[in-house]
């Protein structure tokens, strides 16, 4: 891995914080995770999103070293991944880890503090998670935000400099899933290193750095969020034409401006279009007789549906794959 | 060795008052009820000379000490469970570090129930003898307890929650009633007597004895309940490999 005849120690000092290296899982004939490559450098900020089996919680289980690839490396901080956990570098909210019912909040943080080398102080780690009032209270009594926040002071007891975060809003109300995310605004400020699962996207345009779609085990998108949205750039025009003339409609309109794609249910008419102020320029003048105009901006959630409802998807910029998106 | 986690983890099955209740009643209650209908008159057992209120104390010791240790199963297949294991994968504590501290755990639990039913049959019973035996014989106890709390290890690796109660009572009846720590052997049949020499309660309950006693070779059964824990040992760690492997 060293560089160039850099020394090793130098290399390990700026590996990245997660480095997945042609990274498979199959469970039977399940292809969980299929030739992952992910590289996430320390500082970024990344949403892993995807759909329900898309591979995320058995990705974040193969980077973490809790479960065995099939073929392919997981590396944290250039080490062993278990090795980065020993040294308390990381800290992770996973799917189906639960806190003992029957501990307060506090002890449960001491309890898992004490198996640390360098734990913060509990009440640090409850402060960080905002949760400094929850400290008597029995986990058996939090409610679901509050416990998901719970074992976010769990995760950070270590002091990590990585968080792997798989699904931290679940359960969580509109109000906890901001005051969540301010919290971890706190954490990331000082330069660390978070990587979370969600089914927000959302939560993924308006937190993350960098965003990675993973569909059927792979990735299928890797960027921005400007870039994953514009993987579907452009703009949705909905209108309907009477009856009589739509057939004449039909004719006109696969000749205006800036289409992509078109599609027809009876008297409705769904365009995609790059420029849509030309295209509808043009549409009212070629059909004035459109009615109910409706021009609405791709989202979030259109990418992802456009890339992850036929994954493996080669660069899904043709027209081809976004009718069926849109 | 994670000193400070295994500590704490003890300390916190000790606090666990309900379930400790639970393993705790039952022999108080058979101590009271025994120790006070065999102890009044002041007979002594024939073999060891002991008084018939010290050797029902001894058995009745092992008895909460036995359950005691074998319900840290409980606690394990819970923690499986929920998932209380897994947040744990995300700290230095490792696999062994964990069952080291669960069997940590059910030697404290069962050593201070051991302590406890000395010490009401002591105030309550009336019981006497002097403290090097007493300190002998819970000692004895107690070191008859370590194959129990690897037991209850691997009760907890084995069982899945819906299946532990069951496995739990055939197991604590069983090694009850074959150890000889409800009912004197001797009135069993021969057969259940030569049965009884395999189990390691038998032996747990003839080492307090030995230690109340303060003579007697020690060294039988200190052998038999050592391969006994080797054997467990292996079973345990057979099986914490494989779950390791299939991860």
């Amino acid at each position: 891995m060293a560089r160039d005849g850099a020394p090793v120690e130098a290399w390990a000092m700026t590996a990245p914080a997660i480095q997945l290296t042609a990274l498979s899982k199959n469970f039977g004939s399940v292809h969980a995770v299929v030739d992952v490559d992910l590289q996430i450098h320390r500082g970024e900020v990344v949403a892993l999103l995807g759909p329900n089996g898309a591979g995320k919680s058995t990705t974040i289980d193969l980077a973490l070293g809790l479960s065995h690839p099939t073929t392919g490396t997981a590396h944290l901080f250039g080490d062993d991944p278990r090795a980065a956990i020993v040294d308390g570098r990381v800290g992770a909210m996973l799917q189906g880890g639960a806190l003992l019912p029957d501990l307060t909040v506090a002890q449960t943080v001491a309890l898992v503090a004490s198996a640390h080398r360098a734990p913060l102080p509990v009440d640090e780690a409850l402060e960080r998670a905002g949760i400094r009032d929850l400290a008597a209270r029995r986990v058996s009594k939090l409610s679901g935000g509050q416990l998901q926040r719970a074992r976010f002071a769990v995760a950070v007891v270590s002091d990590p400099e990585l968080l792997i975060l798989d699904e931290p809003t679940a359960a969580m109300d509109v109000e906890s899933r901001r005051d969540f995310w301010l919290s971890m605004r706190q954490f990331t400020a000082e330069g660390r290193t978070v990587v979370f699962a969600t089914h927000y996207l959302d939560e993924a345009d308006f937190f993350a750095d960098r965003i990675v779609i993973l569909g059927a085990g792979r990735v299928v998108a890797d960027g921005t969020p400007g870039e994953v949205k514009s993987v579907v750039s452009g703009r949705t025009i909905r209108f309907e034409v009477d009856s009589g003339e739509t057939d004449a409609a039909a004719a006109v309109i696969p000749h205006l401006p800036g289409i992509r794609s078109l599609d027809r249910r009876a008297d409705r008419f769904t365009l995609v279009t790059d420029d849509s102020d030309r295209t509808l320029r043009a549409l009212l003048d070629a059909v004035p007789t459109a009615r109910d105009i409706e021009i609405t901006a791709h989202t979030m959630d259109d990418a992802f549906l456009a890339l992850t409802t036929k994954a493996p998807l080669p660069r899904p910029t043709k027209a081809a794959h976004l009718t069926k998106a849109v | 060795m994670p000193y400070r986690y295994i500590l704490l983890e003890s300390l916190r099955q000790l606090r666990n008052v309900r379930a400790l209740a639970f393993t705790f009643v039952i022999p108080l209650v058979m101590l009271l009820i025994f120790g006070s209908l065999y102890g009044s008159s002041g007979q002594q057992e024939q073999r060891s000379g002991l008084p018939w209120l010290i050797v029902t104390t001894v058995q009745m010791a092992s008895y909460g000490g036995m359950l005691a240790a074998l319900s840290q199963a409980f606690a394990i297949t819970t923690e499986r469970s929920i998932g209380w294991n897994r947040q744990l994968r995300i700290t230095p504590l490792s696999g062994v570090g964990y069952l080291v501290s669960k069997v940590a755990a059910a030697l404290l639990v069962a050593l201070c129930t051991i302590i406890v039913l000395c010490a009401v049959s002591i105030v309550v019973l009336g019981a006497r003898m002097d403290a090097l035996h007493w300190f002998t014989a819970i000692l004895g106890i107690w070191i008859g307890v370590i194959p129990f709390a690897l037991i209850a290890v691997a009760l907890g690796q084995y069982a899945r929650p819906s299946f532990a109660q069951p496995l739990f009572t055939v197991v604590f009846l069983g090694m009850a009633i074959l150890g000889g720590l409800w009912i004197p052997l001797e009135v069993m049949p021969t057969r259940v007597i030569s049965i009884a020499q395999t189990v390691p309660s038998y032996w747990l309950n003839k080492l307090g004895q030995i230690g109340a006693n303060g003579a007697g070779n020690a060294l039988l059964p200190i052998v038999i309940l050592a391969a006994w824990t080797v054997a467990l040992a292996a079973l345990i760690a057979w099986r914490y490999r494989r779950d390791a492997a299939r991860a």
